[in-house]
């Protein structure tokens, strides 16, 4: 007789737990998923928190230019790009329930830009399999380029690779200071050990002067250690392949310990905003060299790009203006990476599938006016040549200005890089 | 249902052995410190972690004396207060004053959670105690990112960045600064448990609450009082963290880990021991870093863990508790 | 007794149909709901049984859900035959871990149980090479969203009864008596150190087998990031809504722990991530002040009202 209650209760929760998922559930598919006749669907996931946030205003960037293509042009070819931003926190293991929800609830067209070296890796098994584009992914790895190209064709990234710029670092420091000893602080991941090798390589006999190699985990921020441990082994040369928040902390650390090597940065950290805030805390941030392959709107504030984004940024992402107006990287880059997937997709025909955007992608030639002047974005598929790396130049930099200074370029730009 | 009354009481003070080896340690630091510049450069860099881990087990303790809580939300309550002061320096208020706005923030927040979620459940079990703590942390890290967003933020140093070289070992204002933070505040604590009439109040409310009502103690508001100290101390770690770091909402997660391993080495229920339990920790943690190949970055939280476990075997009352009676 | 029967019959077969029904996606979401389904019922009897407060199941998650894409990974053993090896391996940890839990109480214990939650997840970074780092380790073949969802209930289901003959009988009177008052029991003859290690153990089996099927579900990848300190909370809160002592309310424990952050992002007033955060905990928070047992508790207060308003009926009739 006491069961009437509960059985009650079980069924009126069970009942409603099935009401809502029958109700939920079963979305009609598209034939080109993503595409009507009046718009295009893409997403992307991107640490909007976590510790790759310093990261977020990217795809905001993004957004923007694809609102500018809307309200300027109609969209492409009459279709206006609505871009889902979806955040993984940098977390590969929320990644692939994003991209799972994006792919079978969505119905996305493609994945457009996603963050992470280890977060494309997480799904690029799930995207293929299913002929999904995954393209113009943030993350320099090698991988998206070479077995991209083959196993993984619907995969793509954008950025001139980690190994190509890190062998520049390498060659550089044989040429200019051959007897350093060299100390490296290194992401624990692929994206990480992607930069490392590549500076081996660019050492060449002289890798031998790689004095100490410390590697961090990405959600930890704390690299004292690692710092210690290296200024501890003599390194008179500090190379940092590491996410904003670490190499931000390695630079003020560093100077805090009083130690003051000649610093070579991963330009993923490179953004001035960077720079300011390290200076800020203490860093000494003066004679640090990195690359670029961006206009940077407060080095070279009057290249058409420059004058482009200031535009872009006033009128369809106001929110972004402060951090702009600082030089913040984040936002030429988004805004070119937003330009070349509009490229790809006015090139992909009168009505895109996705076969058709894969092949606009692996076959341009073109330059952007966000990029560093002079640069072209170019791949090509042809035969059995498989170019599947957009950007392959880089221009050298070093800081110089201290808290209120900037990167100043030098020497000239270097092609084929890989 | 499940009961775990409180049948034991628990005395503090280090007894001899403790005091020695306190000293020993304390000579082998010096020691080491000469002889070795990253030796030196390492304490240094201990004591300055360790002072923010031993803020951060300052507050626990305070918290467990006065209610036998222990406070899962501590460092997101640490980071909301943190966040506050954020919140003040965009206002354009300067820096300092800012920082003590945010003290009395935190002390009414830390006596209003006292008042509305701990009373109600406070002679429940301990489990129930543990799970609305850890529903309050995610409550806090929701409103905190809701409100700010959880990207990294950059505030103001509070001490400067100017760093100071002796010898071969570079000291920053920084470090000299969160240490004496850190010393600070529990001499304070001790004065006001030991001198004045209001920490009397509060000792009597914690120990005894049954006998402190019977002589007009108002054991209630000794309690509210407790938390709301507690707090304050959280915002001081708080915001000595954010000097070190960046400010986002999971800031003290790692802090909060290690602050339970100082206070359990120290003993949860002794102010002195959370303070030596921090830089303890910080100190131990940096130079098996250095010295044991074994012990890399990745290792480091199951080190300090594998501290407390070993404290909660052998000795469970830490340094500078006493034995436990337990009465049936 | 045969009521009760009726009342799981008809919930399992809610299950099947769901799970036929579904789009793949929802299946997913499902398969979740019956990982914390298991994961809750180990924790249950650990806590709600022995009175044994546990804040460390996401170790042992964590240990069955590697033990999983190591087989898979390096002996591509079939999936299935991975679960009872994730159950038997987290088995022995949990054994291990209960003998040294012998000698911690209440605060201790869960102090000392965090320890271990908070700890085991670094242990794949130390041995990555083995164990694939940060990056994780996948496992040979990813299953479909279906077979998932079959498979995850599957094992709830199996694992339920279970655990209800392991509670019914003289290991189930033997925990509750624990719980109730350990020395009681100990000099009525239960033996503590077999009881409580038994407890242990089984509670980690359970937690390992949902740890594999967690890892199957996140496309196979087995990462250290998904085994922290918040998910061990989780689970806690699952099994604190769902009702400590009672196995009852473990569906509604596990719905609210797999569904809630799935309902509330398409929430108009929420939206975002974060403001499921600041539902689940406000919900976490209100449930421990005014539902103290849980949903099983609410049950018996439902239960409880409907009896006395039947028996006031009968008697004034």
């Amino acid at each position: 007789m006491g069961m009437k209650g509960k059985s009650i209760a079980v069924l009126a929760a069970v009942a409603a737990v099935a009401a809502i998922a029958v109700s939920a559930s079963g979305a009609a598919t598209k034939a080109t998923p993503g595409v009507t006749s009046s718009s295009i669907l893409i997403g992307g996931t991107f640490p909007l928190t976590g510790p790759a946030s310093l990261y977020k205003t990217i795809p905001f960037a993004e957004k923007a230019y694809f609102d500018y293509i809307n309200d300027t042009k109609g969209g492409v070819n009459g279709r206006k790009i609505t871009f889902e931003i979806n955040d993984d926190g940098y977390d590969p293991s929320k990644t692939v329930p994003l991209v799972q929800q994006m792919v079978e609830k969505d119905n996305v067209f493609a994945v457009v830009g996603s963050l992470g070296t280890a977060p494309g890796l997480a799904t690029w098994d799930y995207l293929n399999k299913r002929k999904v584009p995954q393209v113009l992914l943030a993350t320099g790895d090698s991988y998206w380029g070479y077995s991209g190209a083959r196993k993984y064709p619907w995969t793509m990234g954008w950025q001139p690779v980690y190994p190509g710029e890190a062998k520049l670092y390498g060659r550089y420091i044989v040429k200019n200071t051959p007897n350093a000893k060299i100390g490296v602080l290194y992401q624990n991941d692929a994206f990480g050990k992607n930069y490392y090798a590549g500076l081996r390589v660019g050492l060449g006999s002289k890798k031998g002067n790689i004095v100490d190699a410390e590697s961090y985990d990405a959600t930890n921020p704390d690299v004292t250690q690692q710092i210690l441990a290296m200024k501890a082994k003599g390194a008179d040369t500090l190379a940092i392949f590491a996410i904003p928040t670490q190499a931000i902390t390695a630079m003020i650390v560093a100077t805090k310990i009083g130690w003051n090597p000649q610093v070579y940065l991963g330009n993923v950290s490179g953004n001035r905003i960077f720079m300011l805030s390290a200076a800020g805390k203490g860093a000494n941030v003066d004679g640090v060299i990195s690359s670029n392959y961006i206009t940077s709107n407060t080095a070279q504030p009057n290249a058409a790009g420059s004058k482009l984004a200031a535009q872009i940024v006033a009128q369809y992402a106001p929110a972004l203006q402060a951090t702009y107006n600082n030089g913040d990287a984040n936002v030429m880059y988004g805004l070119a990476v937003g330009w070349t997937f509009v490229y790809a997709l006015q090139h992909a025909g009168k009505n895109p599938t996705r076969a058709s955007l894969m092949n606009a992608l692996h076959n341009m030639n073109t330059t952007n006016p966000f990029i560093y002047p002079g640069m072209r974005e170019q791949t090509s598929f042809k035969g059995k040549v498989h170019d599947n790396f957009p950007l392959e130049q880089l221009i050298m930099t070093k800081w110089a200005g201290g808290a209120s200074g900037d990167w100043g370029t030098f020497g000239s730009i270097v092609n084929k890089v890989r | 249902m499940i009961g775990f009354s409180r049948k034991t009481k628990v005395t503090t003070g280090a007894s001899l052995p403790v005091i020695v080896g306190i000293v020993v340690a304390c000579v082998f630091l010096v020691v080491g410190s000469v002889r070795s510049d990253i030796f030196a450069q390492q304490t240094v860099a201990g004591l300055s972690q360790g002072a923010i881990y031993a803020s951060l087990a300052l507050a626990l303790v305070l918290i467990y004396r006065a209610t036998e809580v222990i406070n899962f939300a501590q460092g997101e309550m640490a980071m909301a207060t943190t966040f506050i002061a954020y919140q003040f320096t965009l206002w354009h208020i300067t820096f300092w004053l800012a920082f003590f706005l945010t003290l009395v923030v935190a002390f009414v927040f830390g006596a209003v959670v006292y008042a509305v979620l701990i009373r109600p459940v406070q002679h429940r079990s301990v489990i129930a105690l543990v799970i609305i703590t850890v529903g309050l942390f995610i409550l806090i890290d929701g409103l905190v990112t809701w409100k700010w967003g959880a990207d990294l933020k950059f505030m103001q140093a509070p001490f400067g960045n100017h760093v100071y070289r002796g010898g071969g070992v570079a000291f920053s204002r920084q470090d000299i600064g969160v240490l004496a933070v850190s010393i600070l505040s529990v001499i304070l604590l001790w004065v006001l448990f030991q001198f004045t009439k209001l920490g009397l109040a509060m000792r009597a409310a914690a120990l005894r609450p049954a006998a402190a009502a019977l002589v007009g103690v108002r054991v209630d508001v000794m309690l509210a009082i407790g938390w709301g100290l507690a707090a304050v101390l959280g915002a001081v770690a708080g915001i000595m963290t954010e000097a070190s770091q960046f400010l986002q909402p999971t800031m003290m997660q790692p802090i909060l880990l290690y602050a339970f391993a100082a206070a359990v080495l120290g003993g949860l229920e002794s102010p002195a021991g959370a303070v030596v339990g921090g830089l303890a920790i910080g100190v131990f943690l940096n130079l098996t870093g250095q010295y044991v190949g074994f012990a890399t970055s990745e290792v480091r939280l199951p080190i300090a863990f594998a501290v407390l476990l070993v404290v909660l075997l052998f000795k469970p009352t830490g340094l500078f508790g006493r034995k436990q009676v337990r009465r049936v | 007794m045969k009521t009760r029967l009726v009342i799981i019959g008809v919930v399992a077969a809610i299950i099947a149909v769901l799970g036929a029904t579904m789009t793949d996606y929802h299946d997913g979401l499902g398969a979740r709901v019956g990982i914390y389904f298991v994961a809750i019922l180990g924790l249950n009897i650990l806590i709600g049984y022995t009175g044994q407060i546990s804040i460390g199941h996401g170790a042992f998650m964590a240990i069955g859900g590697y033990t999983t894409a190591i087989m898979s990974y390096y002996h591509h053993t079939n999936l299935i035959a991975t679960l009872p090896l994730a159950f038997l391996t987290a088995f022995v940890c949990g054994v291990l871990v209960g003998i040294p839990a012998l000698r911690f109480h209440g605060v201790y214990l869960a102090l000392a149980t965090f320890a271990f939650a908070v700890s085991v997840p670094q242990l794949p970074l130390k041995w990555s090479k083995w164990t694939g780092g940060s990056n994780g380790l996948r496992t040979h073949t990813t299953p479909s969203n279906t077979w998932l969802y079959g498979v995850s209930w599957s094992c709830a289901a199996i694992l339920f009864v279970v655990a209800w003959a392991l509670l019914r009988g003289r290991t189930g009177r033997a925990f509750r008596s624990i719980r109730d008052s350990e020395i009681a029991a100990a000099s009525s003859g239960v033996s503590l150190p077999i009881y409580k290690t038994l407890a242990f153990g089984v509670s980690a089996a359970f937690a390992g087998v949902a740890g594999s099927l967690l890892v199957l579900v996140t496309n196979g990848f087995a990462q250290p990031n998904e085994f922290g300190v918040i998910l061990s909370l989780q689970i806690l809160i699952g099994a604190a809504v769902a009702g400590l002592g009672s196995l009852w309310g473990t569906l509604v424990g596990a719905l609210f722990v797999g569904l809630l952050p799935e309902l509330s992002s398409s929430a108009p007033l929420i939206g975002s991530s974060h403001g499921q955060d600041v539902v689940f905990g406000l919900i976490v928070v209100l449930v421990m002040i005014l539902l103290p047992n849980g949903f099983a508790g609410l049950l018996r207060t439902i239960d409880s009202r409907v009896n006395s308003a039947i028996k006031s009926d009968t008697t004034t009739s």
